[in-house]
């Protein structure tokens, strides 16, 4: 037992707290690259080309921390703060391109390496052999040390899977699987939709889940989250893996329909056949017979909640032209409801917006676009970074009102 | 938190909607009456009636829509607090400091509320806010309006100057939002109030880049780690439906029309200055090297009348121009380029439907056989286009954000690593 799972922490929603066994971890690599990693009890677990441990000695600790892989085992690495560089008055005057700085070659470097060596080992040696190092800046050196240890420490960070690190993770990874949604506009959506737990809300997710896991992570158990899908089998929502939901946060809150059993006038064709009790010869029809009828009701069930209406927010991050999804689900919205479009493109929303502006029922359509720069905060080196992403997709917003006054023709 | 039932009811707060520029909070109380530009309407007329109904005057002129509250709608009702702008910052905040269902959050100071209201929203019923604020009638007032919205149970509200005294919780907060002139000042006391079991977030909002240095400085300083800072805008788009963009071989087809009619004008001319006989008789026979009409001529000159008609009195200008300038061919072509631009730019999406039709018919009549190469024909006749609004927000704030984790785990690294020998 680690000190981790002390009582009062597990009393508190200790789920979720702690890395635990079956879970799937984000971890950030001395490089920058993130990947997940999964945590099962007594398992090897291999972090890519920088080395293993032993799962076990992960289960219980909270994310966040760093860890060295020594020999298969982790140690902790103390918490780095910003180290505040010095200014001197060196300059890149005397360093010119191409020049011969570096006697050790890249076989000894590997042989270092091979050799056990800690790698601030390997990067003391290379600053000993490195011509030019005295005469370089303090950021310069500063910078260089940082370069080299990426390439040789055998260290990675544990990445709580919050639904902004694990956006951030498939951005990086893969925007188009979750349509180009970045952390900012995910969060864009979520408040323009006016997500709130207990909330009843209509979501068409063709982002590989990801605005499913955004919706269920807000939720936080309470409420209701109906999806159409276009698949026949119940959606596979790769993205919500990542969040290590406990089953309650999902089972209770999620169900699918596609969009053939979201008609109204669809009739099922596995509607269940009264069999007659004298008539079922064996158990194992019994059950087939049970199943078949538990899997039609959840079903109709799941029909009668969508036809029910009064859903709170319809959120649509599809693949599928946008007004033929509002003509079909907009019905099922309540009045004052919140409806929000996301799409990778501006134009398929900037006919939808020309088309709801001209339509009544939909009041103040707008469109958006997320904007974010990120910056590089190191003492005295302060500024924007270099390289950011372009962006992260398009919004419409737009309020469901009653089209024609309730009290039309009272006075 | 604000009225879930489906009808309004006596003692709601609703939002009215009078345009996309003017929301006005009200508060129903049947027997009063809400009067403005937008028409006159009882309050009573309005219980019963379902959220976001459009609702007409009992003057009979204008209407109104009565929506439910959200926290943007409020922000965005209230006088001098501007929704839109912030929208950004408050979703991005919430998202990056993981506000969800059930968060225990730290705010200083209130302000006017607005990030309080949206993070009540997120968080739930299960969840807590304590929010903080030095100026007293500010708080006082907030906290009106937290009971009012049915807020009292998932806020703790103090009138309290939190760089001087601190916070009133220790090791409870999830997340700590800072939106004070020297953030710096509190982040001692904030690393007491977030809780140590787990990673707990801090973000801090300041407009000026100074501000950011130290707070970066002071962060650091008190052993908060992975400080990261953002800057995050809405930019909103303005969508118009216009006629297909005239094509350039529409516009080549015209000038090519109008040089051959100064052509013909200048002929005539100098026909009638050397004569002053009819013109029939000398055109093309005196002066043949100059243009030999054809049978393309004759087609391209009765389509050369039918475009005169359409331009109407622009093109009755440029020809009087022409007229009188009968040398200035290439000055003239200039003047007809600019009307041409002209007549596109004036052309508003209302009057589309009923001229434009028409005239593209007729263009492509009597273009007869070129007919397959004007692409712009096939084309459909209004499309939607889209461009950042003019003037937009440049910046609103810096957003700061750092973690702070719990002790290291030393004791365990030494109890594995003997597990493991």
């Amino acid at each position: 037992m680690s000190i981790f799972t002390s009582p009062t922490a597990e009393d508190v929603n200790g789920s979720i707290l702690k890395i635990q066994s079956g879970h799937n971890v984000l971890v950030r690599q001395p490089n920058g690259d993130v990947r997940s990693i999964k945590i099962d009890r007594d398992s090897t677990v291999v972090v890519g080309r920088l080395g293993s441990f032993h799962a076990n000695e992960l289960i219980g600790h909270p994310y966040g921390f760093s860890y060295e892989m020594v020999n298969k085992q982790l140690k902790v690495l103390p918490v780095r703060t910003l180290e505040e560089v010095e200014d001197t008055d060196a300059t890149n005057e005397l360093i010119n391109d191409g020049e011969f700085v570096q006697p050790l070659t890249l076989e000894e470097i590997q042989t270092l390496k091979q050799s056990g060596v800690h790698a601030s080992e390997i990067i003391k040696k290379q600053i000993e052999q490195h011509a030019n190092y005295s005469l370089k800046t303090e950021y310069s050196k500063d910078k260089y040390k940082k370069r080299k240890e990426a390439k040789y420490s055998k260290s990675f960070t544990t990445i709580e899977p919050t639904i902004y690190n694990v956006c951030n993770y498939w951005f990086n990874k893969d925007q188009n699987r979750i349509r180009d949604i970045r952390p900012d506009t995910l969060s864009q959506i979520l408040t323009m939709a006016n997500i709130q737990p207990g909330g009843r809300y209509l979501a068409v997710d063709d982002a590989s889940g990801l605005v499913v896991a955004a919706i269920l992570e807000r939720l936080g158990g309470s409420g209701m989250l109906l999806t159409i899908c276009d698949t026949d089998s119940p959606p596979a929502y790769p993205v919500v893996a990542n969040m290590n939901f406990s089953p309650d946060m999902v089972q209770s809150v999620l169900i699918s329909l596609n969009w053939a059993n979201s008609e109204q006038e669809y009739v099922s064709v596995h509607a269940p056949v009264e069999v007659p009790a004298d008539e079922i010869r064996s158990d194992r029809q019994k059950t087939r017979l049970r199943k078949r009828k538990a899997a039609y009701d959840l079903l109709e069930n799941t029909r009668e909640e969508l036809f029910g209406g009064e859903f709170e927010a319809l959120v649509l991050a599809s693949q599928y032209e946008p007004s033929g999804i509002i003509d079909r689900l907009v019905p099922y919205l309540a009045g004052s409801a919140s409806i929000v479009a996301h799409s990778p493109h501006s134009q398929p929303l900037v006919d939808l917006q020309n088309k709801l502006r001209n339509t009544p029922g939909f009041l103040g359509p707008s469109l958006t676009e997320g904007w974010l720069r990120q910056y590089q905060v190191l003492p005295g080196r302060t500024h924007p970074t270099m390289n950011t992403s372009g962006s992260g997709g398009y919004i419409l917003h737009a309020i469901k009102v009653s089209a024609v006054a309730p009290n039309a023709g009272r006075f | 938190m604000w009225s879930k039932a489906r009808d309004i009811a006596a003692g709601d707060t609703v939002i009215l909607w009078l345009t996309r520029d003017a929301l006005q909070p009200l508060i129903i109380e049947p027997g009063k009456e809400f009067n403005s530009k937008f028409g006159s309407y009882r309050h009573s007329d309005l219980v019963g009636i379902p959220f976001g109904s459009k609702v007409g005057s009992r003057t009979g002129k204008g209407f109104i829509h009565v929506l439910r509250p959200t926290p943007e709608l409020w922000t965005m009702a209230l006088p001098h607090r501007t929704q839109i702008l912030y929208l950004a910052d408050i979703a991005f905040i919430t998202s990056h400091l993981n506000i969800k269902g059930g968060s225990h959050v730290v705010e200083a100071g209130t302000g006017s509320g607005s990030f309080s209201h949206s993070v009540m929203r997120s968080i739930g019923s299960s969840g807590h806010l304590w929010s903080y604020e030095f100026h007293e009638t500010r708080a006082n007032k907030a906290r009106q309006e937290f009971l009012r919205h049915g807020l009292s149970d998932r806020v703790t509200l103090s009138h309290r100057n939190v760089c001087k005294d601190g916070f009133t919780v220790i090791d409870a907060a999830d997340a700590l939002f800072l939106d004070l002139p020297a953030p710096w000042d509190a982040i001692e006391h904030a690393k007491k109030a977030l809780r140590k079991d787990r990673i707990a977030r801090i973000c801090c909002f300041s407009p000026c880049m100074e501000q950011v240095l130290r707070t970066v400085s002071a962060l650091n300083d008190a052993g908060f780690t992975d400080i990261t800072m953002y800057e995050t805008l809405l930019r909103p788009y303005d969508v118009q439906q216009t006629p297909a963009l005239p094509t350039i071989a529409d516009l080549s087809h015209k000038l090519k029309q109008s040089e051959l009619r100064r052509e013909e004008k200048r002929l005539k001319q100098i026909a009638s200055g050397h004569r002053g006989g009819s013109e029939d008789e000398n055109n093309g026979k005196k002066f043949p090297g100059v243009s030999a009409p054809g049978p393309g001529y004759e087609s391209s000159s009765s389509l050369s009348f039918g475009e005169k008609r359409k331009r109407e009195g622009a093109e009755g200008e440029n020809e009087e121009m022409l007229t009188g300038e009968p040398t200035g061919g290439k000055r003239a072509k200039t003047e007809e380029e600019v009307v041409v631009v002209e007549d596109t730019q004036s052309s508003t999406p209302e009057d589309v439907p009923m001229n434009d039709t028409p005239l593209l018919l007729k263009v492509e009549r009597s273009f007869g056989e070129e007919k397959s190469e004007m692409p712009s024909l096939v084309q459909p006749m209004k499309i939607n286009l889209s461009k950042v609004m003019p003037e937009v927000r440049g910046h609103t704030s810096y957003l700061t954000f750092a973690c702070l984790l719990p002790p290291l785990p030393t004791e365990v690294t030494n109890e594995s690593s003997e597990k493991a020998q």
